[in-house]
């Protein structure tokens, strides 16, 4: 996506303290228009206030938040109808059904049709049990039901915070390809979780936050290839590992069998070849490794041990 | 702001909990009007000759207007902190709030369609309250007088029924935003019931306490809700079953003291409700 693209969300040294808790400091978000855009971190992080500060709920400490290039302090009631949000275990009247729930949303939303929350309950097969009260629904139902809600009004700009918490495998997948699918209408989506894999199969964009600060963020595929490793295979892996070790800016350099693992770029790989072919050993195979994002993610967070 | 009325009221109708507390209501009226007619019909050992002329009066047109008044008010009182509170407090506890405010963000708003649409419900009760009042009312001046002689309805009468009304409107006012407050200051709707019913029947304490003591503690009754309530209720003064106890205010300074009570209370909710953080 490009950064000229319209900027839907800005936050600028927001931080946020309950008394000597620190929840969120100094973070400095950008989302542009039709990003599908990943907030990972692990529970506690910091994820959800950062939420709850882009839609009024919770008084920013320091900074400010933009939505729609607007401030969030003054302007709620020209963000809020443009966003839709599935918050974190979603809650509902219990004494209401799914139906009344969403028409009681629906009209205080504005401007959604009978139709309109038909095609949302289709949409999270949740149709056949639309008249049971939500009290007696699962926590997968509830989160689908969160879902519908988040959609109703056709927003904009969609904030999912852990949308697949409750779901079984099935449940996972119908989520994880209606978060693509909106993604491919054009909308822009600011996924929240602590799932790595759902964060990795369905965002381009991602930020990492850790006890309230950002400690990484840009294009997935670019951080993935930051976190990047050189494998070999060699003829005398012993030597070279000898070889190499010597070079203070081969770092790190482990050992998987005959596998040798460099931490170098890509771009430094015919200096690794030449290297040890002056040594006398010879590469028999040779391509990059990229990370997966949850080892990406415990390198960063230091949850790796 | 309309719709969200129309919202809080669609919560209110569909809720269990409003039915129950209107089936109370209408119960407690079938008990003190059938029970004070038992009373009456019995007459207990020991009661005056005028207290027993005063305990049939009040059963019977016109009086029996003012026995109906003031129980809505009595009853519908303790009712409506309960409603109140639940309203507002089982938002929290349902996490609700947080949802709402994610649709329409404008607190204000959002505490101020609750509070309307309990008042409208407040004057639903008062109209139910009349209604069953009426009928049980007419069962007991048919059986104590034989009749009812409707001589008393003249437009300078029906006139003074609906000021009576609109007093019976006014103390319930002060009682919807008292379990507002602090269902908002507790955020749950427990607190706000315990609170509110609490300040309720410590008050009934209180005023005896201070008017035994005598001197300046004596005047401290007229600046608490209920002393002020009963000075605006007829039939709070005049035999109704939730008598006063002692020299009532005037009526302009119950008037003005509950007005006071109503904007503190009313403040004091909008602005910790628009301040606080919704985190759940």
């Amino acid at each position: 996506m490009s950064k000229d693209s319209e900027v839907i969300v800005r936050t600028e040294h927001l931080t946020k303290r309950f008394g000597n808790l620190v929840a969120v400091e100094d973070l400095n978000l950008e989302i542009h228009q039709g990003e599908v855009f990943g907030f990972l971190g692990p529970n506690g992080a910091g994820k959800t206030t950062t939420i709850g500060m882009m839609l009024g709920l919770i008084e920013p400490t320091a900074g400010r938040v933009e939505v729609f290039g607007l401030d969030v302090r003054n302007n709620l009631a020209s963000i809020l109808p443009r966003v839709g949000v599935l918050m974190e275990n979603p809650s509902f009247y219990p004494y209401l059904s799914a139906w009344d729930n969403l028409h009681l949303f629906a009209r205080v939303t504005g401007g959604v049709t009978n139709d309109r929350i038909k095609q949302v309950l289709e949409l999270v097969e949740l149709s056949g049990r639309a008249g049971d009260k939500s009290k007696i629904y699962s926590q997968g139902m509830k989160q689908r039901l969160g879902i519908a809600c988040a959609l109703l009004h056709d927003p904009e700009f969609i904030i999912l915070d852990e949308p697949t918490t409750g779901l079984d495998p099935a449940g996972l997948k119908e989520i994880r390809d209606l978060i693509i699918g909106l993604g491919q209408e054009g909308k822009t989506i600011f996924l929240s979780s602590h799932r790595l894999h759902e964060v990795e199969q369905v965002c381009e964009h991602v930020a990492i936050i850790q006890q309230g600060r950002m400690i990484a963020q840009g294009m997935m595929k670019d951080l993935l290839k930051r976190g990047g490793m050189l494998q070999l295979r060699v003829t005398e892996p012993d030597r070279a590992m000898a070889v190499l070790r010597e070079q203070s800016w081969i770092s790190p350099l482990t050992r998987e069998g005959d596998l040798l693992l460099l931490g170098v770029s890509a771009e430094r790989a015919a200096e690794v070849s030449a290297l040890l072919a002056e040594n006398g050993i010879f590469v028999s195979e040779m391509k990059t490794r990229e990370d997966t994002l949850e080892s990406f993610f415990l390198e960063m967070t230091g949850e790796g041990g | 702001m309309t719709e969200l009325i129309r919202v809080e009221l669609f919560k209110l109708r569909k809720r269990g909990m409003t039915w129950i507390l209107l089936a109370v209501l209408v119960a407690f009226f079938c008990m003190i009007f059938l029970g004070m007619y038992a009373a009456a019909g019995s007459a207990p050992h020991g009661m005056p000759g005028a207290g027993l002329e005063a305990l049939k009066a009040s059963l019977q047109f016109p009086n029996a207007f003012d026995t109906i008044f003031s129980t809505a008010q009595g009853i519908g009182g303790i009712l409506l902190v309960i409603l109140a509170a639940s309203a507002v407090g089982s938002e929290y506890g349902w996490g609700t709030v947080r949802q709402m405010l994610s649709k329409r963000g404008i607190r204000s708003h959002y505490l101020g369609a609750k509070i309307v649409s309990l008042i409208i419900i407040a004057l639903i009760g008062i109209v139910i309250s009349l209604i069953v009042g009426f009928a049980l009312a007419s069962f007991t001046t048919i059986q104590l007088a034989g009749s009812i002689n409707w001589d008393f309805m003249s437009a300078s009468y029906v006139g003074e029924l609906f000021k009576m009304f609109g007093w019976t409107a006014y103390a319930l006012l002060v009682y919807i935003l008292l379990g507002v407050l602090f269902a908002v200051v507790g955020r749950s709707a427990l607190v706000g019931i315990a609170v509110g019913l609490g300040y309720y029947f410590v008050e009934l304490i209180a005023i005896g306490i201070f008017t035994g003591a005598g001197g300046w503690l004596a005047e401290i009754p007229n600046y608490l809700i209920g002393q002020n309530i009963n000075a605006l209720m007829p039939g709070n003064q005049l035999g109704g079953p939730f008598m006063a106890t002692s020299t009532l205010p005037s009526v302009l300074h119950a008037s003005v003291t509950l007005a006071v009570y109503c904007l503190v209370f009313l403040a004091l909710s909008l602005y910790l409700f628009k301040k606080r953080d919704i985190t759940a």
